[in-house]
């Protein structure tokens, strides 16, 4: 299915990013830890508008029930549960010098990366080939080529599913 | 012009963004955020490379289908161990979790 968008790619490409990349530092540098859930969900969403852009619009719906919708709720359930400690956040101790550290490892790793992929960029298609895979594509390979890390899966979600239950479980 | 490389550096900088808070919080929940944007800045990667290949292969597509599941039921997990981990100690600093320590 064609999506034609009124604006060109790249404009909504840079407005994704932004989105994306301000809302996972609000993340983790918000004061209350309910604004920084908050944040990291529209992080999630921002990738979930990169999985449209990149014709993989079955992604971004996985990305949204799931990532949104399951494990920011949660994360959200859990900050009300702990609520009497972190409600007015822990003043981050101790981490003047270490957060000065932390942005020099982060900031030369990201930078490293890019700069790779910059300099390999010549050798990378620049433009998307142009067949578009339909969504349907995607039901067989899973079936097919790939049944026993489905098989797996399910067995690791049930087992997290109960690990989960055991662990979170009030003793009386 | 949006090319390969645009995504690559929209996912390293998210990479850059998770390493600077998994390295700096204390806060076991701030961790777990880390975590999550690390795993979706390599999720991009797999879903970019997947399109710009010549033909587009599926295939990218089916391990971020793979690794949404196994990051959802991380989070699970890891906001259950930080449930337990605060009913024990009162606190989710990661810098006081040390009775383990000998």
């Amino acid at each position: 299915m064609e999506v034609a968008l009124a604006v060109p790619p790249d404009i909504v490409f840079i407005i994704l990013a932004t989105i994306t990349l301000l809302a996972a530092i609000l993340a983790l540098q918000a004061k209350e830890l309910i604004y920084g859930a908050i944040g990291l969900g529209i992080s999630f969403i921002g990738i979930a508008g990169f999985f449209i852009l990149l014709d993989a619009p079955y992604l971004a719906m996985l990305q949204i029930a799931i990532y949104v919708g399951a494990v920011v709720v949660l994360i959200l359930f859990t900050i009300m549960l702990v609520r009497r400690e972190v409600g007015e956040e822990v003043i981050e101790k101790g981490e003047r010098g270490e957060g000065a550290a932390g942005l020099w490892i982060a900031g030369l790793l990201a930078v490293s990366i890019a700069g790779v992929a910059a300099l390999a960029g010549p050798n990378l298609a620049s433009t998307p080939p142009p067949g578009q895979l339909p969504v349907s594509a995607l039901g067989p390979v899973l079936v097919t080529e790939y049944p026993v890390p489905l098989v797996i899966l399910a067995l690791l979600l049930s087992a997290a599913l109960l690990g989960a239950l055991m662990l979170a479980k009030v003793e009386r | 012009m949006v090319t390969l490389v645009s995504y690559i550096v929209v996912s390293a900088a998210l990479l850059g963004i998770g390493i600077y808070g998994l390295s700096v919080k204390r806060n076991a929940i701030r961790i777990l955020f880390a975590v999550e944007i690390i795993v979706n800045a390599a999720n991009i990667n797999f879903a970019a490379f997947s399109r710009y290949l010549n033909p587009p292969q599926v295939s990218g597509q089916v391990i971020v289908f793979y690794s949404i599941a196994a990051s959802a039921m991380e989070a699970a997990v890891g906001l259950a161990l930080i449930l337990l981990a605060f009913r024990l100690n009162n606190s989710i600093d990661v810098r006081e979790m040390d009775k383990l320590k000998g």
